[in-house]
């Protein structure tokens, strides 16, 4: 009871949410069957392309996979510090500079 | 040997053919199959528990009818004896048959339509069919899984063990099966202070229907260490278990789970109930 308690008023969880995490992404992943380096790439590619647009705080940038409802969904999740007020440097359609649009969540779906 | 009973009793319908799988070893399936066959032949069922462990026979020796065998499973499946023949009838549970497993041959000897057809024939001399599936995806898996009608996955509360029953859930989905789900050595006292997943979290996780949940008991190991079969042992949490696991796959849906808790202090059960701890 008291480790129960105490861990309710210091909000230290067990390690069982813990393992609870960690298996829900393992499976997401077996399923998909890529590899965590290929997410790193992709984690590059986008922080590339999301910072021809936008400051952001590269290294706080979170891309998970989540599965709801029997789809997995790519989630990418960035602060964004700044818009840059120049022209993109690779795109020149100027159509596409939206660089002034100010978001906090950037989110697709993926399948 | 296993004589007049293997013939005469049965007439009606075609016996159920069940499969215990979990992908990963050491789980508790031979306990557990042992346990649920012990229970059906005490519900007065015709049991017989099949060992498909080729080659790693264990089954015989939980049940104590190690001393017993002449022939085995492949013996049967080959012709080589009759199917009777290779039945060991247990002394102590009116009902219930081992086909123990060969211990020198591997599991390529045998192909999944040679289980569909040996399967066939005992369908027609017992209520029920309980095949104890080896651990691992491969041949003796597929021969485990080709004759099912319903398969059963056990697993515990951690991560190896959930992500393997994840993958064997997969691939009997694909094989048309719908499994439920044992979850075995659960420990209250750690669910309780979130050290241990839930069942509630496995359930989440795995999304298939539960069919009983099994306590971590000591009692397994003296069961396994004497022979004698768990649901006999008097106070034994984990052979209850399996009788109630087995009188729901027996039909009796309306029998409650019974969700293991914590026998060690009131104030631990109070400390539950004011929502400290889980």
């Amino acid at each position: 009871m008291f480790n129960g308690f105490l861990k309710k008023i210091f909000g230290r969880e067990g390690s069982g949410n813990q393992a609870k995490q960690r298996l829900q992404f393992a499976l997401i992943y077996d399923k998909l069957e890529i590899s965590d380096d290929i997410l790193n790439l992709l984690q590059q590619d986008i922080v590339d392309v999301i910072s021809r647009y936008f400051e952001i705080d590269k290294k706080s940038l979170q891309l998970d996979i989540r599965k709801t409802e029997g789809r997995s969904a790519l989630v990418v999740n960035t602060p964004i510090l700044s818009a840059k007020r120049q022209k993109p440097i690779v795109r020149e359609d100027p159509k596409l500079n939206r660089a002034n649009e100010k978001k906090g969540k950037h989110s697709g779906s993926h399948r | 040997m296993a004589g007049n009973t293997l013939t005469q009793s049965r007439c009606s319908l075609e016996g159920k053919v069940i499969v215990i799988t979990s992908g990963k070893g050491g789980v508790g399936k031979t306990t557990t199959t042992a346990s649920i066959g012990a229970a059906l032949a005490l519900e007065g069922k015709q049991v017989a528990v099949v060992d498909m462990d080729i080659g790693l026979r264990n089954l015989d020796v939980v049940m104590g009818l190690e001393n017993r065998i002449v022939f085995n499973v492949i013996d049967a499946i080959k012709g080589k004896c009759k199917i009777r023949q290779a039945a060991i009838k247990d002394r102590r549970i009116e009902n219930l048959y081992l086909f123990p497993a060969s211990q020198s041959d591997n599991k390529d000897v045998v192909k999944p339509d040679e289980m569909v057809r040996f399967c066939k024939m005992l369908r027609k001399e017992f209520d029920y069919i309980l095949l104890d599936c080896p651990a691992g995806i491969e041949r003796g898996f597929e021969n485990s899984i080709a004759p099912a009608d319903e398969a059963v996955v056990v697993c515990t509360p951690d991560i190896s063990s959930i992500r393997d029953a994840d993958r064997v859930i997969g691939l009997l989905y694909a094989k048309s099966i719908t499994p439920k789900l044992i979850l075995n050595r659960i420990v209250p006292d750690m669910v309780a202070r979130g050290d241990m997943l839930s069942h509630q979290d496995v359930v989440d996780i795995l999304s298939i229907e539960l069919i009983g949940l099994v306590r971590m008991d000591d009692q397994v190991v003296v069961a396994t260490n004497t022979g004698l079969p768990l649901v006999l042992q008097k106070d034994s949490t984990a052979g209850e278990a399996f009788r109630r696991i087995a009188q729901r796959l027996n039909g009796q849906k309306d029998i409650p789970i019974q969700i293991p808790q914590s026998t060690k202090s009131i104030w631990k059960t109070i400390g539950q109930k004011l929502g400290l701890g889980k």
